[in-house]
């Protein structure tokens, strides 16, 4: 009898109040997690931001209306972090899809060993970002450092990498495209072997060179897991964080200090809870921002 | 199937032969860049083993050696010896496991809801939980931090895996999964008397195990590699997982790269051990995330 209402698609009211019910039921173990550890806490933050909050007392913090948001927009710390969130961005997601597609593209070719490619570019993905940060804060050593020992055999002054305030953001870049450049790799790689070769072959036919091979029909094909990895980059490189704690804590200076640095040590050495939920909402509205452009500069006649 | 990328590929090679003359020349060339960039990807892992198993003195001697003389476990021994970074692993591992059981039950058990059952209101729900994919989870972090101190969590393992539970990959995942699987299947059990509960246990997890599969080692690559939220709520050292532990240690240790590669080595050796046993169900995962 079941069966019937479902292929008729008449659902009688005894029927559809069980399926709610057992539907309810079995939505609530995740529903209650959900509510409690994620939409319970973003509109505690949404309105913790508009407090001067006392952590030692809740109660007796002082509603301050959009002051936290104001003070923000004045806040040199605040500029700097967001400029170097921004920097890091730039830095690494570009290169992450150029890395990526170029590794893609490499590899879905006639090449031998092609698992083996494909299980070494994915790999550093696996790691933690503290064990490549750890890693990495080694390799760029000055006084024991693999590369600038190599540096040195070609010029006289390499750089001093994590101390200068000039490389040491572009340094955390590399040690991230290397770190996550394999899981952006894998889905262009898998993007690329469900283009259909017959389109290739009509490209040649019309004659088609490598170079419009990739641009007429490559790019175009591969636009939904080229926008899926750029907004996923993006996302991932606003929220930077483990890899500039631990290689240079934000320095030299303030020159690789990122937002949730900042928000971080605005919440847990400064205690100012209400200031670092503003900061979250801060990234939160950019993170919306970038996705929703993205969207329609890219994304948006995907079909 | 085989067969037919064979053809595929030879008439590849005859097109590309016929009209480029460079074909086998531009076929080295890719060969030279792509084994050229995966040595530059090995190098930083062929540097973490190299240099844990040192003297702490060889370690930091200027002049690169790759193959460590004498080669040496005293940085192991002493790194077991010294530091907590067994119990580490333990809380790691834990962590992980409970994470990834619970995130494979109640992800497919709303799914299962959100797709199988007909009931007014799950597309908003559904909607709902998609829309916090954009919620950076590092914003949540101060609010969180409260909900958790005032449930008295802070310093137990379920400060960690409860929040990394409530994210909606999952749901997403096997959401999209569960729909393909044809209804008519599950009208013929509901004929045969079968309850909603035993089609769930009976029926949609034995066919998607593909896909639960992929997800549980996402998830559990993902849980252990965590590093921000677990620095933040475990605070004592016998409560620290292994990303937070290496850091600790290499703040203990100034300058002793024996010893931070091998703390590094035994963090991710189990991760490695676990990829490439298992490679292809982890990287459908991540192929997974990208279809979507």
């Amino acid at each position: 009898m079941a069966t019937t209402d479902k292929l008729d698609g008449i659902t009688p009211e005894s029927r559809s109040g069980r399926e709610l019910m057992e539907g309810v039921l079995f939505a609530s173990p995740y529903l209650i997690i959900f509510g409690v550890f994620l939409l319970l806490p973003l509109l505690i933050g949404g309105y913790m931001s508009l407090f001067d909050w006392n952590a030692l007392a809740p109660a007796e913090s002082t509603f301050i209306g959009l002051d936290n948001y104001a003070r923000l927009l004045a806040d040199e710390q605040f500029q700097n972090a967001l400029f170097n969130t921004a920097y890091f961005a730039v830095l690494t997601v570009p290169s992450i899809l150029l890395v990526g597609l170029g590794l893609a593209l490499g590899v879905n070719r006639d090449i031998k060993g092609q698992g083996f490619l494909r299980a070494i570019f994915f790999s550093p993905y696996i790691l933690t970002v503290s064990v490549a940060a750890i890693l990495w804060t080694d390799l760029y050593s000055t006084q024991y450092g693999v590369i600038n020992y190599y540096l040195g055999m070609v010029m006289s002054n390499p750089p001093q990498w994590l101390q200068s305030r000039l490389f040491a953001m572009p340094a955390i870049a590399l040690t991230t495209v290397w770190w996550l450049v394999g899981f952006s790799f894998v889905i262009l790689l898998s993007a690329r072997q469900s283009v259909p070769e017959y389109l290739y072959e009509a490209a040649k036919l019309d004659g088609a060179g490598t170079w419009r091979q990739f641009r007429d029909v490559t790019v175009p094909q591969m636009r939904g897991a080229i926008f899926f990895v750029i907004v996923i980059n993006l996302i991932w490189a606003f929220q930077v964080y483990g890899q500039p704690y631990v290689m240079t804590a934000g320095g030299p200076g303030q020159a690789t200090e990122t937002l949730v640095m900042y928000l971080y040590q605005a919440a847990f050495n400064q205690r100012s809870f209400g200031y670092a939920s503003a900061i979250g909402y801060v990234l939160t509205a950019i993170l919306v921002g970038v996705s929703i452009a993205n969207y329609y500069l890219l994304g948006g006649d995907n079909e | 199937m085989s067969e037919a990328t064979a053809d595929q590929s030879q008439r590849q090679e005859e097109v590309g032969s016929s009209t480029t003359t460079g074909f086998s020349m531009r076929n080295v060339l890719v060969h030279v860049a792509m084994y050229g960039a995966a040595l530059v990807f090995v190098i930083p892992y062929a540097y973490m083993i190299s240099t844990s198993l040192k003297t702490s003195e060889a370690a930091v001697a200027t002049g690169m050696n790759w193959i460590p003389n004498p080669i040496t476990l005293g940085s192991y021994i002493q790194l077991f010896a010294t530091s907590q970074i067994l119990q580490w692993g333990l809380n790691t591992l834990l962590i992980s496991s409970i994470t990834t059981l619970l995130v494979l039950l109640i992800d497919s058990m709303i799914a299962f809801s959100l797709t199988r059952l007909e009931w007014k209101g799950q597309r908003y729900l559904l909607a709902l939980i998609v829309a916090s994919f954009m919620v950076p989870g590092f914003v949540n972090i101060i609010p969180l931090y409260l909900v958790i101190a005032e449930l008295g969590l802070i310093n137990n393992y379920l400060a960690v895996i409860l929040p990394f539970a409530a994210g909606p990959l999952g749901v997403f995942l096997l959401v999209q999964f569960f729909r393909d699987i044809p209804y008519e299947l599950q009208e013929a059990a509901q004929l045969d008397g079968f309850s909603n509960f035993r089609i769930y246990t009976r029926m949609i997890l034995p066919l998607s195990k593909s896909i639960l599969t992929a997800l549980a080692l996402f998830m559990f690559v993902w849980s252990w590699n965590q590093f921000l939220w677990p620095l933040i709520v475990l605070q004592s050292e016998a409560a620290y997982t292994l990303p937070i532990g290496v850091v600790v240690l290499r703040d203990n240790f100034t300058i002793q790269p024996a010893l931070t590669m091998a703390s590094a080595v035994v963090a991710s050796g189990p991760l490695f051990i676990l990829f490439l046993l298992l490679q292809e169900q982890l990287m459908t995962a991540v192929e997974m995330q990208g279809v979507t």
